[in-house]
Formats: structure tokens, sequence, C-alpha cells
């Protein structure tokens, strides 16, 4: 599809955030998939959002749209950084390889919080860098 | 004899006039207005018996629907041809990292939402989510795949 059919296959979604002044920004299209990021206030908004889009779509399984959701103003629920919360079990090595990332790479990047790279904690939450 | 025939004449073009309606540039000027009082901006009209055509270029669907709804509301506008144009879109942003960098992400992402059951595969910067979630999951999944950039987002996830 052209960019011009996705967004018409998806206009409802858009009319939703225009009617609740729900900032939103699109990219890709011509590709055959529409990225559609859109910045709501709080989680019963992301939910409206999602829930359109399951209507448009039902099962959500056509692969041309990427909808982002971002509750502004909220870090929580895997937004902004990336970052990694320790569980029980884990160390720096076995965390570096979910990201094809070094032990080394993790701790160069939590310096700051872990002064032991064979002592970390469970809950604690670690920054993921950009290799 | 003559000022009857005069008279006949006068009352048929008074009727032909009146059968015209508005003229098309006050027809313009009419939908141009409403167009500025609807906020819509990037349009120009044109008008020729009583039908309007839209050209220009527009940021996205929502303002080229809108621009016709407007227009079509103006009393006299009989017909509306839509030829606007969207304006092209900026390229899709560019993933996070590589594909394992992503999937490790996504992984992440799953686990800070309470989501479990959902295997994430990244090839070439394009996700696939399969497994089995609880339908209330699903659009947690589809987030916690889509907040890391991918390109697509190949959605295979079974709801029970």
């Amino acid at each position: 599809m052209t960019n011009e059919e996705l967004q018409t296959k998806y206009q409802s979604l858009l009319d939703l955030a225009n009617q609740n002044g729900w900032q939103y920004n699109l990219s890709g299209g011509d590709d055959g998939v529409l990225h559609v990021d859109v910045n709501v206030p709080d989680e019963n908004a992301k939910q409206q959002v999602w829930d359109k889009y399951n209507e448009i779509d039902p099962g959500m399984a056509g692969g041309d749209l990427v909808l982002n959701a971002n509750v502004t103003g909220s870090e929580a629920a895997g937004g902004g950084a990336n970052t990694y919360v320790v569980e029980h079990g884990d160390n720096l090595s076995k965390i570096g390889e979910k990201y094809g990332l070094s032990w080394q790479q993790i701790f160069e990047a939590n310096k700051d919080i872990i002064s032991d790279p064979d002592m970390i904690h469970p809950g604690q939450e670690l920054k993921i860098p950009t290799a | 004899m003559k000022i009857k025939y005069l008279y006949i004449l006068a009352i048929a073009a008074a009727l032909l006039l009146a059968a015209c309606g508005k003229k098309d540039s006050d027809l313009q000027k009419s939908a141009s207005d409403k167009l500025a009082a609807d906020n819509v901006s990037g349009v120009t009209v044109a008008v020729k018996d009583g039908n309007a055509t839209l050209t220009g270029e527009v940021a996205d669907i929502t303002v080229k629907t809108k621009a016709e709804a407007s227009v079509k509301s103006v009393e006299g506008i009989k017909g509306v041809t839509n030829q606007l144009t969207l304006k092209p879109l900026a390229p899709a942003p560019t993933p996070m990292g590589d594909d394992k960098m992503m999937e490790g992400t996504i992984n992440e992402n799953l686990k800070k939402a309470n989501v479990t059951g959902v295997t994430a595969t990244v090839t070439n910067g394009e996700v696939t989510l399969t497994g089995e979630v609880p339908k209330a999951d699903l659009a947690k999944a589809m987030q916690a795949a889509s907040s890391a950039n991918p390109k697509k987002v190949n959605n295979q996830l079974k709801t029970k």
C-alpha cells in the first residue's frame, strides 16, 4: 500500500488523536509500513489508541503499522532510556548476551552504580549502552 | 402590444438570474473563508459552475478529508473534486542498535510490562512476535516491540 492508502486505512486512529488534541508524528509510509508516534497524557488514552488500532485491524497482524503510544511526562512502562532491571541469578555476561554486548561494555556504562563487576543485585536498574 | 412583450422578457430575465444562483467568484471567496475559519491551510480552491476543485499539498489524510468537508458545507457549492496531495513523510526512525540489541530491548520491555509467553525475533530491523498471550496483553506486547523502533512488526501472536 502507498502512504496515502495506509493513512486512509488508519485515518480513524489519527482522527482520535486530533479530537483529543494528542500530538502525533507520521513517518515511513512509502515502504508499506506507516509509523505513527503519538503522545498521550495517560495510560487510559494509550489504551484507547491501541483499542482503535485493534478495531481497524482486528488482531493487529497486518504488519503495516508501527504504533508507538508514548505516555508523556512519565518514564514508566519501558519508555525513555534503555535500561535493564537485574533479576535473581543474573551476572553481567548474561545480561550482555541478551543485547549482543560484552560484560565490560555493561560495566563501563554503569560504573557509577557498580563498583565490583561480580556484585550486582536483583532490582538494580542498569543502563544499556548502544553498541 | 410592444409593452407587453417587454414585460414578459423582463420576467424571463429575472427568472434566469435567480436560477443561476451565486456567482462562482463569490462561492470561491466563501469557500476560502470557510477553510481559513476551520484552520485548514495550504489548500487552493477554484470554483466553476458551482463545482469546487481543491489543489495543494497538505500534512496528512485528516487535513485532506477536513478540507473537503469544509468546502462541501458552503452553501451553493454543488460538488467537490479533491485533488489534494499528501506531504511526503520523513523516513521511519532508525532502529535502535543492531538486531541483537533490539531483541534485548524488546525482551526487557516485555518484562517491564509483565508480559510473558512472547518470543521476539529481530531480523534486519524487523520484529516477529510469536507465542501465546491473554487478549489483554496483545497491545502491551506490540507496544514493547514498537518502542524499540523496528522497521516493521510481524505479529504472529495467538491470543487465549
